[in-house]
């Protein structure tokens, strides 16, 4: 009976016993609302093009193949492994982050953000959303105090400036202000007192108007913002993907205009459909119904994050859970703000939904560094 | 676990997360649910297209199927002076460089008067294909440009029947609020003149309509829907192309011959400037050949008439081409007058085929004080003569003794210049209205004249003021007198006829009775092969019998007449004529028409039994009848029959 009951308690004691199953569904099932919605996106310009219309969705597959690979290896190796090599992963990165900007990096649109990897893209930013996670809660997991003190933020908001400021030159600000979240969130979470945070704050807006004197912000993402704020102003450009989109969304009405058959969606009204403004063909297609369920499944996403948090047997462990809560809150409604136009238009993914291997890679790992944390709240 | 104050933050950091879903949801609420129609209705703006398809307009056909007009479709260029951008002269060099017209050209028609800043000029008609997609391709190079597919009417024969094909051009402000146009746009052409605008709901498809679904690029993606243009019908007129050409000619020629010969009553040579022809089958009513000069080319109105066309047409030696003689002129119809005047005797007891009537040199209406005096077109007493003789010799002072007869049926009342006479009370005036004359015929095109047949009423009506003026104490000036019946009988006074009443009236005398109403179009066709096609119309004759009149009074008629050209006024104008082989029937006339020289008239039955054709010849300043007009019919009479031509000689001195 001993035995017995001495083998249950190591059994229930392993923590494949204590897996989060809900968090993987969610994760998972958004993937493949990505997938779905990816194909509606681009399959009627790919057959416009002669090419195979599943092209863009076989590389997500992949991609979501490898992501749950990923959450295995994750999963398995004990987090606090993550705070002993933290330091490494983040130099690593930011090495990573500089050596995009060499010839080695490929350069669309004005932007250098990836390498080009055997037909594929790694984007070293997305990676460093998770590694910057990761550097922060080691660190702040080691203040043992109640409250953080000035030096503490200091050292955190330097750790997080240098791979802001190595994404911002990129350029690519979207990343930028997550990458801002995440610091945030965890400093909050880690006990910042409210004026340290204040200051914080007025700095970065001393920093954004500097840079805006300078020139280090390009007109295009200045258009984008003026838009936003007085779109009779804005130039014509900057406002037609805020009216493409609205209009996708909003011609979805209640239950949608059904799959494949949105006409924003099919004949290109809205552009980066596939990326950024993937939520518009939920919205388009499936209508409200549809948007609320992706709603909802974020909510259930960001949910149990922060219920891993609060689970979690360590700070480090909380920290690490707070700082992917508040990647995951932040992006979720950065992306769907500016699609339902509440937001100025950044380059933000929708995650695991957007059309992108390495966002959806740095996600998955995200999610087994949540799943590890859970896993192990009792050892 | 986490500890309390870790909790407490991560609570913050939650409630934070909660307030984000509540504004997604809310907005989301609002543009899906709440105006979620507008937006649909913004998709759908967004992604369908509606793309005309022109529809040709019909063809006009003569009687045997020959092309008189033909549409084909013509890639215009125009170019929206508003929406040339800020750079205009970048647009004409590319243009230029694409049309191979030279800069110059496109920039002077774009400064076009005619039209408004706000409407598309075009600048070129006829541009390749390539030049359309070219343009289509690349929008931002070209703004305000566009290539127009219009349908442009084609005139293989010229100035051809040109006033009875008339011409077509952009529709009307006018029009547009007609209910007729119901359902054309604005940049639609119509019939403007001529059968193209009577025939204008045959002629005119109907234009197809394609839904396309389009990108956001404008690229056409798939077709939701069409509705296919259906092409305008063909119009078949009744119009001859051989009898029209030898109509036109024959006009033509005798009034260039006419330019030769010497007025002898003023001394000049004369004018003949304009004139007027008509050949009608007298059975049907139908118009075999309707000719006016001088004469337009239809293709001038085409896409808008220029300044330059425009002074040509009204300048004062033009003579005005686009005036329809045949069918819009009104002239006193002299001595062509007169079979319809001795008819009318012939009914009311005043004549008979059998009777005897003195021809002197003048006439004074009995107990006339004043002592008017009516002269023939002769100085020579020709005694007495019977009713033929009478027509056959134009003896106006015989005419003038009816239309005193005819005076003479008035009530009391009237001949004592107490009142007007009532329509019913004029005989004269009733008997020349059931020969259609007086009242505008109701002929398949626009804006034919009815003329005039003067009564006691009319010219109260229209003289009552001037006799106040005047002299209050000449009664005649405003009443009804003996002398306008004596003038009237011969054709003169106020009495005016078109040259196309008068082939109406002559028809009547030919069938035997009967008024047809005169049509140029015999049926509306669509084309089903290049040699057959089914009918969507036929028009048929309507010829209502004249009452009161038999029969023999009008085979009389043709024979009277059928003496003119053998052995009367015509006689000199129809010498060396066939007429074992052709017989003719004919009356010339010779209208004053002070200041002008006199207007030359011809009016003749063939063959005169039983005749096929009417043809009325009108030309202005042409002098006598048998000058000018008498030869060109015979030159037409020649054509028809295939006589040999004798050349237009033109008839000497008579009536």
């Amino acid at each position: 009976m001993d035995l017995v009951a001495g083998r249950s308690i190591a059994a229930e004691r392993r923590p494949i016993r204590h897996l989060d199953p809900v968090l993987l569904l969610v994760a998972l099932l958004l993937s493949l609302v990505g997938l779905v919605m990816v194909y509606s996106a681009t399959h009627q310009s790919l057959v416009a093009l002669d090419l195979d219309p599943y092209t863009f969705v076989k590389r997500q597959a992949l991609a979501l193949a490898l992501g749950t690979a990923g959450v295995a290896v994750v999963a398995t190796l004990d987090y606090r492994l993550a705070k002993v090599y933290a330091g490494l992963v983040y130099a690593g990165l930011a090495l990573l982050l500089v050596l995009v900007q060499t010839p080695l990096g490929v350069t669309t649109a004005g932007a250098q953000r990836w390498f080009e990897l055997a037909g594929f893209q790694l984007t070293p930013s997305e990676f460093m959303k998770v590694g910057l996670i990761v550097m922060l809660a080691a660190m702040l997991s080691e203040v043992r105090r109640d409250e953080l003190g000035l030096e503490d933020v200091v050292r955190a908001t330097i750790v997080a400036a240098l791979p802001m400021l190595l994404v911002f030159v990129q350029p690519d600000v979207g990343t930028t202000i997550v990458l801002a979240a995440i610091l945030v969130g965890i400093l909050v979470v880690a006990g910042a007192r409210l004026r340290h945070l204040g200051l914080l704050a007025l700095s970065a807006l001393l920093l954004l108007f500097a840079a805006f004197r300078v020139g280090a912000v390009k007109e295009y993402q200045l258009a984008r913002i003026t838009a936003y704020l007085d779109p009779r102003n804005a130039p014509a450009a900057a406002l037609y993907n805020r009216e493409q989109a609205e209009i996708a969304i909003g011609s979805g009405g209640l239950t949608g205009r059904g799959f494949l058959r949105g006409t924003q969606t099919n004949l290109d009204f809205v552009p980066e459909q596939h990326t950024d403004f993937i939520f518009t063909v939920v919205g388009e297609e499936f209508g409200f119904v549809g948007s609320v369920t992706v709603l909802a499944l974020f909510a259930l996403l960001i949910w149990r994050a922060v219920r891993v948090a609060f689970l979690s047997k360590d700070l480090f462990g909380t920290y690490v859970a707070a700082g992917i809560a508040s990647m995951f809150a932040l992006q979720m409604f950065v992306n769907i703000g500016m699609v339902v136009g509440i937001m100025p238009i950044t380059g933000i993914p929708l995650p695991f939904v957007s059309y992108g291997g390495s966002s959806l890679l740095a996600n998955f790992l995200a999610v087994g560094l949540l799943l590890n944390v859970h896993m192990r709240r009792f050892t | 676990m986490t500890e309390g104050r870790t909790s407490l933050r991560l609570k913050v950091l939650a409630l934070l997360v909660v307030a984000m879903f509540a504004a997604l949801s809310t907005r989301l609420w609002y543009l899906q649910v709440l105006a979620a129609e507008r937006f649909r209705r913004e998709a759908q703006n967004n992604s369908v297209r509606l793309m005309e398809l022109p529809a040709p307009r019909g063809r006009i056909l003569d009687r045997n199927g020959t092309e008189l007009v033909d549409s084909r479709l013509s890639l215009v260029v125009t170019v929206n002076r508003q929406e040339l951008g800020d750079d205009p002269e970048g647009v004409l060099l590319r243009l230029s460089e694409l049309l191979g017209v030279k800069v110059r050209v496109l920039a002077d028609r774009l400064e076009d008067p005619r039209y408004y800043s706000y409407q598309p000029v075009p600048i070129a008609e006829d541009v390749p294909k390539r030049a359309w997609y070219e343009i289509a391709e690349h929008p931002e190079d070209f703004p305000g440009v566009e290539v127009v597919p219009t349908p442009v009417r084609r005139y293989p024969y010229g100035t051809l029947a040109a006033h009875v094909l008339g011409h077509i051009g952009p529709i009307d402000e006018e029009q547009l609020a007609e209910p007729r146009f119901a359902g054309y746009d604005r940049d639609d052409v119509v019939g403007r003149s001529g059968v193209e605008a009577v025939y204008e709901r045959y002629l005119q498809g109907r234009e197809g309509i394609v839904k396309v679904l389009v990108n956001a690029a404008g690229e056409p993606i798939r077709r939701l829907g069409e509705r296919r243009p259906v092409e305008g019908a063909d119009l078949v007129l009744s119009l001859d192309l051989g009898i029209q050409r030898l109509a036109e000619e024959s006009l033509a020629t005798g009034m260039q011959r006419a330019r030769g010969v010497l007025d002898t009553d003023t001394g000049r040579y004369l004018r003949a400037g304009a004139g007027a022809l008509v050949v009608e089958d007298p059975d049907t009513g139908r118009i075999l050949a309707l000719a006016s000069s001088p004469s337009f080319n239809p293709r001038i109105f085409q896409g808008g008439l220029t300044t330059e066309e425009a002074e040509r047409l009204e300048a004062p030696r033009a003579h005005q081409p686009l005036f329809d003689r045949a069918t819009q002129g009104a002239y006193p119809p002299g001595s062509t007058f007169k079979p319809f005047v001795a008819l009318a005797a012939m009914r009311h007891g005043i004549a008979a085929p059998g009777g005897y009537y003195p021809c002197p040199p003048t006439y004074t209406v009995p107990g006339d004080a004043s002592g008017t005096v009516f002269r023939n077109w002769t100085s020579a007493d020709l005694g007495t003569m019977s009713l033929t003789e009478a027509l056959t010799r134009s003896c106006d002072t015989v005419f003038y003794a009816f239309g005193y007869d005819f005076w003479q049926l008035l009530p009391p009342a009237v001949q004592d210049l107490q009142r007007p006479a009532s329509p019913d009370e004029e005989v004269l005036q009733r008997e020349l209205r059931r020969f259609g004359f007086g009242s505008r015929p109701r002929l398949d095109l626009p804006s034919a004249a009815g003329g005039l047949v003067p009564g006691g009423g009319w010219k109260f009506h229209t003289f009552q003021d001037d006799w106040e003026r005047i002299d209050p104490f000449n009664r005649c000036i405003a009443y009804w007198c003996p002398g306008d019946y004596v003038n009237m009988a011969i054709g003169q006074g106020y009495t005016l006829v078109t040259p196309l009443q008068l082939a109406m009236a002559y028809s009547a005398i030919a069938n035997g009775g009967r008024l047809c109403q005169p049509r140029v179009a015999l049926r509306v066709q669509r084309p089903t092969g290049p040699d057959s096609a089914d009918v969507v119309r036929t028009f048929r004759p309507r010829c209502p019998r004249i009452r009161g009149y038999t029969p023999e009074q009008f085979a009389f008629m043709r024979r009277a007449l059928a003496t003119v050209p053998v052995s009367g006024t015509a006689a000199f104008a129809f010498r060396g004529f066939p007429f074992d082989r052709v017989s003719v029937a004919g009356k010339t006339g010779t209208a004053e028409v002070p200041p002008h020289q006199d207007y030359s008239w011809f009016a003749a039955m063939v063959p005169a039994q039983d005749p096929e054709y009417v043809i009325v010849a009108l030309v202005e300043e042409g002098g006598h009848g048998s000058t000018t007009a008498a030869p060109i019919v015979r030159n037409v009479i020649e054509g028809l029959y295939g006589l040999p031509r004798s050349g237009f000689v033109p008839g000497g001195v008579t009536d």
